[in-house]
């Protein structure tokens, strides 16, 4: 109970911020510049070969459920990683910074549980940022284009062709897939959560998070490490879009995302690590 | 009530804190004393857990602060200089979450205490829009939330103006009287020590140069200002007998000399004695005269 009512406080913490607030606002103008794009001649032009080669018909596939698809894909790859990198490089590092931690340390709380209730906050505004995400921009996609049709797929990098020709399907694997994105998204919020519970500033954790995700995903393209693609963090977050295929490979999903449960928690634990062993002085 | 046992502490190699230990008793109000730099913050942090000693240990209560931090942090309350609160929330929301860590948030009794900092007007405002002093009335209410046995300030009375310090010196003897708090207070100011303190322990240089009742040091070497004639022989005269000559009319007796046989030996001796009267030196004075012996040392 007293785990839960901490977690609140930790939660309160975090959404009562105004800059909170003003990612949500910087991703609702991203996600109409997108929706925007897709309403332009070129794009539709681009989206109707893409769906018309593969034999289906672009009134059919050219939906909100499609378009909804694309926009989360690309804000989350876009902005999602920034915005992330910073919420969690500032949740240890910008209290400590700021002092504010000093009056949680002189309370009988372990660092071990600061830590836990920090990183859940963190992973529940993840996974809820996704999928505010997910939910406005089918809003959006709705008013533009109306709620009827389809969920086309296509997905070069990860080999995912699929497609959903009823709503109803369409609709449950696009929510499945923002819980996908979202549980993603978790480690790339540990990976600079874990840079916050360093002696480092909260743009110092932010900038090293986004740094390792820019290097991890320049290094698959590269021709040596496309046979070891898999090993990387970046195709590893990728995964969620197996949530999309016709018939979920739930295995390869499961090698994925235990890869990435694995590594938040050694992330974690490198973290308190560094938390435990810092000096605070008054 | 709280202790610390041969507490030693170096940052990169350098020491900070050697072989430091002293004991505050209950119901003390206790002064942490040292020029910048001296260890005084790093021996608070080491009480409150926030610094690892490298050897020694704090005890609260008996409790160990190593060993069982939960246990021995159960019992305090601290307030820092310029307390860092979530100033984009209210009073009673940063109270909430922060006593939330001590356990279970009592609203009756978080009522009590903001009425009785005096900030009920203002709890439910943005601690953004709060002055520094309405700030550490904040602190001083989540610092007493829920009811410790020891309050730990560190530099609690910086930057506050008269009333304000007047009012925090009154509110911590308060509740001393009322509750028999026991508190550690490291300040600058040592004009506010010497009005709330029992005991001071000195640092300087990471080293425990003294610890003890105020009263006790100012009775370890008592000093007189007199007014002898001839200045001269009556200096050789006083040396010879022990007494130490800090100025031109300026002496220190040793503790165990009774000033009523060195007037009559002064008299005695032919020196026309005109004025031979003690001094109270305020803890000013003391401080620094220790201090300089040490660093004479």
């Amino acid at each position: 109970m007293n785990f839960l009512r901490q977690l609140r406080g930790e939660l309160a913490k975090l959404f009562r911020r105004p800059r909170t607030y003003l990612g949500y606002a910087v991703f609702l103008v991203m996600e109409s510049i997108i929706l925007l794009v897709f309403k332009l001649e070129g794009s539709q032009r681009t989206m109707r070969t893409l769906i018309e080669r593969n034999g289906f018909g672009f009134n059919d596939y050219y939906s909100s459920l499609t378009v909804t698809y694309w926009v989360m894909g690309f804000s989350m790859f876009l902005l999602g990683s920034i915005y992330f990198a910073l919420v969690a490089g500032d949740i240890v590092a910008k209290e400590a910074e700021d002092g504010n931690l000093r009056l949680v340390l002189a309370r009988p709380v372990s660092r071990l549980r600061i830590l836990l209730l920090k990183y859940a906050a963190v992973s529940i505004y993840t996974v809820t940022f996704v999928i505010f995400v997910g939910i406005t921009g089918y809003a959006m996609s709705v008013a533009a284009l109306g709620w009827e049709g389809g969920l086309f797929v296509w997905n070069f990098k990860m080999k995912v062709f699929s497609v959903f020709p009823t709503w109803a399907e369409g609709a449950g694997r696009i929510g499945l897939s923002a819980i996908g994105i979202g549980l993603s998204m978790i480690t790339l919020s540990s990976i600079a959560f874990m840079f916050s519970c360093f002696k480092m500033k909260p743009a110092a954790a932010t900038i090293m998070a986004l740094s390792i995700l820019f290097v991890d995903m320049v290094l698959q393209e590269f021709p040596f490490f496309k046979p070891y693609e898999q090993y990387f963090v970046t195709w590893r977050m990728s995964s969620w879009v197996y949530l999309l295929e016709n018939v979920i490979s739930w295995p390869k999903l499961a090698g994925s995302y235990v890869f990435l449960f694995g590594l938040n928690a050694t992330l974690f634990l490198i973290g308190y690590t560094a938390f435990r062993l810092r000096d605070f002085k008054t | 009530m709280l202790s610390v046992t041969g507490l030693c502490k170096s940052f990169g190699g350098k020491p900070a804190l050697h072989d430091v230990s002293f004991e505050v008793k209950r119901g003390e109000i206790h002064g942490l004393l040292g020029h910048n730099g001296a260890g005084k913050s790093t021996t608070l942090g080491i009480i409150l857990g926030m610094v690892e000693p490298d050897r020694g240990e704090a005890r609260i209560g008996g409790v160990s602060v190593q060993e069982d931090h939960a246990g021995a942090l159960g019992q305090v309350g601290a307030i820092f200089e310029s307390p860092a609160f979530y100033d984009y929330m209210s009073g009673w929301e940063n109270l909430r979450i922060l006593a939330g860590f001590s356990g279970r948030f009592d609203e009756r009794a978080a009522r009590e205490v903001v009425e009785r900092v005096g900030l009920t007007k203002r709890i439910r405002s943005k601690v953004g829009s709060y002055s520094h002093g309405m700030r550490q009335r904040l602190a001083l209410a989540q610092a007493l939330l829920p009811e410790p046995q020891v309050l730990l300030l560190d530099e609690p009375t910086d930057g506050l103006d008269p009333e304000g310090i007047k009012w925090f010196r009154d509110f911590i003897l308060d509740l001393r009287r009322e509750r028999g708090m026991t508190v550690l207070f490291n300040s600058h100011l040592l004009a506010e020590v010497e009005q709330m303190c029992d005991r001071v322990t000195i640092l300087r240089e990471g080293r425990l140069v003294h610890e003890g009742a105020l009263d006790d040091l100012r009775e370890e070497a008592p000093v007189y200002e007199v007014n002898l004639e001839p200045w001269g022989d009556a200096k050789a005269f006083l040396e010879l007998n022990g007494v130490q000559v800090l100025s031109l009319g300026r002496i220190a007796l040793p503790s165990d000399a009774d000033p009523a046989v060195i007037v009559a030996a002064l008299v005695g001796s032919g020196i026309r004695v005109a004025a031979f009267a003690p001094v109270r030196r305020s803890l000013e004075d003391l401080y620094l005269e220790i201090a300089t012996s040490h660093s004479d040392a």
